[in-house]
């Protein structure tokens, strides 16, 4: 006769008796630090190749997203734009930046001026109408110029696409819950912006340009002081982001020390401000 | 930004409910096993021949238990490392034993004492962004053994 | 510890059924594997890496049935069932199962 019975078995065999946290925490780091490796890594190879991709190719790049950019094409220059394309090309002489410029305006109240592929400069609406100056503006455009004269914008595209293309490959990885997360995480960092180091060497090439176009540097500092003062206000169009650390561009205090410096220096604080040519900028149209 | 403090707050409510249900969940477990320890599962497919005047009916129990975002999150970096993924295995043991209480509960209400046969179906549950897991379903189903009461 | 997926032991009486015993686990390869496993999918082949998480796994979750079974006295596993799925992409379960027993 067969003895048929159901005795307790002891808890903690299928289930690993060690703390979740313990364990979370351990992954967190073992993924964090390789993935910070594995991308500091394809950055520095993207960054050294990107170097060899010529200047045409990168137009041609550029031509694919004009027609997303310059949708009123058509339109006649404005008396500001051929003042902006004039001085530009004059500051890009001084600069002798080795690629050709086009500037364009953005229809736009923020206060906002960048550099993208294929020389391509664009200036909002906003920045231009607190320019004290020739000289303010000269420096924004100098700054932008220099970014190109740089290669930083496809320098920071094959950045982002290196970036991308990592997190893309780790998509088919697990739930893709996680691939997901970072990467909406690092599409914020690697928007195209410039390195902070980028930024400082177009500030100081900026600054180069100035002396040799004006023979002083005097008024460079006018867009970061209104920045400042504008903060100071509590004006939105002029905050800085949260965190100094997601922001590419220096912090504006360091950038006003940076130009006084150069200012102070080499006798290149002694000159005359241009003034801005009168009603340049037609009057708003709304 | 934001959405890095959305993740952050929803690993550390997860992480805070998730494991105060777990606990729980395991202590009730234990407990009802506990109380029905006198049914008895057995997988053997015959039971003994010299078992007595008989009724036999099919009975089962499912349940199905959802993850918290700690556990996907956990799952997600096991998932990159690789190894034993411990946020689904306690997932699974308590769908899987509570799956049983439920079947043995079920034959309890029929007045048996022996469940034979007894098989286990997982199933998981896709939902969500690229068929993340939502839930494990486990059926436990065997045939009960009614003794005649007479 | 006798492991089988038969009924009867050939030539051996069963003298306690002690119930069912379970082991299982859940698994996964890392994000190396997974990314050959994808590029794999392209020319077809063994997934070698999934193979090996598979067989893992599979001793894994018999080994715990074992523990099980050795925990509460009994000397052989009968009519074991295996059984897998996959809990989520790239992680699978494996789930044994059978009746302790003591065998004479």
């Amino acid at each position: 006769m067969t003895d048929y019975r159901n005795p307790p078995i002891p808890e903690g065999i299928n289930v690993h008796p060690q703390h979740p946290l313990k364990e979370f925490f351990w992954m967190l780091a073992a993924v964090g630090i390789a993935l910070t490796v594995a991308i500091a890594l394809l950055i520095a190879l993207a960054n050294y190749l990107v170097t060899f991709v010529p200047f045409e190719m990168e137009q041609r790049l550029a031509q694919h997203m004009e027609v997303n950019y310059f949708q009123p094409g058509d339109a006649p220059p404005t008396p500001a734009l051929i003042y902006l394309q004039s001085l530009g090309h004059s500051l890009a002489q001084a600069q002798q930046a080795p690629h050709p410029i086009r500037i364009h305006l953005l229809d736009s109240d923020d206060i906002n001026a960048f550099a993208t592929l294929g020389g391509h400069i664009f200036i909002s609406r906003g920045l231009l109408e607190v320019m004290p100056n020739e000289n303010a503006l000269a420096m924004v455009l100098a700054h932008e110029i220099a970014h190109i004269s740089h290669r930083d914008p496809i320098i920071a595209t094959g950045r982002g696409l290196t970036v991308a293309l990592a997190i893309m490959s780790l998509t088919g990885v697990g739930d893709g819950a996680m691939a997901h997360q970072l990467a909406s995480q690092f599409s914020l960092v690697t928007q195209l912006s410039f390195s902070r180091s980028a930024e400082a060497a177009a500030d100081l090439r900026a600054l180069e340009t100035l002396r040799q176009y004006y023979g002083h540097t005097l008024g460079a500092d006018a867009l970061f002081n209104y920045l400042v003062a504008e903060q100071g206000r509590g004006n939105a169009l002029a905050e800085q982001p949260l965190l100094a650390l997601l922001n590419s561009h220096p912090l504006h205090a360091d950038r006003i020390a940076t130009i006084n410096a150069f200012t102070g220096s080499n006798h290149n604080g002694q000159g005359q401000l241009t003034p801005l040519p009168a009603n340049w900028l037609a009057p708003r149209t709304d | 930004m934001e959405s890095l403090i959305i993740l952050v707050v929803l690993t550390t409510l997860g992480y805070a409910f998730g494991s105060v249900i777990e606990r729980r969940h395991f202590a009730s477990i234990i407990a009802r096993e506990h109380l029905l320890r006198n049914i008895m599962c057995f997988s053997a497919r015959t039971p003994p021949s010299d078992i007595g005047p008989v009724d036999s009916q099919l009975v089962g129990g499912n349940v199905v238990i959802s993850i918290d975002y700690f556990k996907l999150i956990a799952a997600a970096l096991r998932g990159l490392i690789g190894g034993r993924v411990s946020a689904y295995e306690t997932l699974v043991e308590r769908a899987r034993r509570e799956a049983i209480l439920r079947m043995k509960v079920a034959a309890q209400d029929l007045g048996a004492t022996q469940i034979f046969n007894v098989k286990l179906e997982t199933a998981s549950i896709y939902n969500g962004y690229q068929q993340q897991t939502g839930s494990v379903e486990v059926y436990a189903y065997g045939t009960a053994l009614i003794p005649h009461t007479s | 510890m006798f492991i089988t997926n038969i009924e009867a032991v050939p030539g051996k009486r069963i003298t306690q059924h002690l119930g069912m015993v379970q082991g299982n686990t859940v698994r996964a390869k890392h994000a190396g594997r997974d990314i050959m496993a994808g590029l794999k999918n392209i020319f077809g082949g063994e997934l070698k890496g999934y193979t090996e998480l598979l067989t893992e796994a599979r001793e894994e979750a018999t080994a715990r049935m074992v523990q099980q079974a050795q925990a509460i006295g009994a000397n052989a596993v009968i009519n074991v069932r295996y059984s897998t799925s996959s809990i989520s992409a790239g992680a699978a379960e494996l789930f044994a199962y059978g009746t302790a027993v003591v065998l004479e």
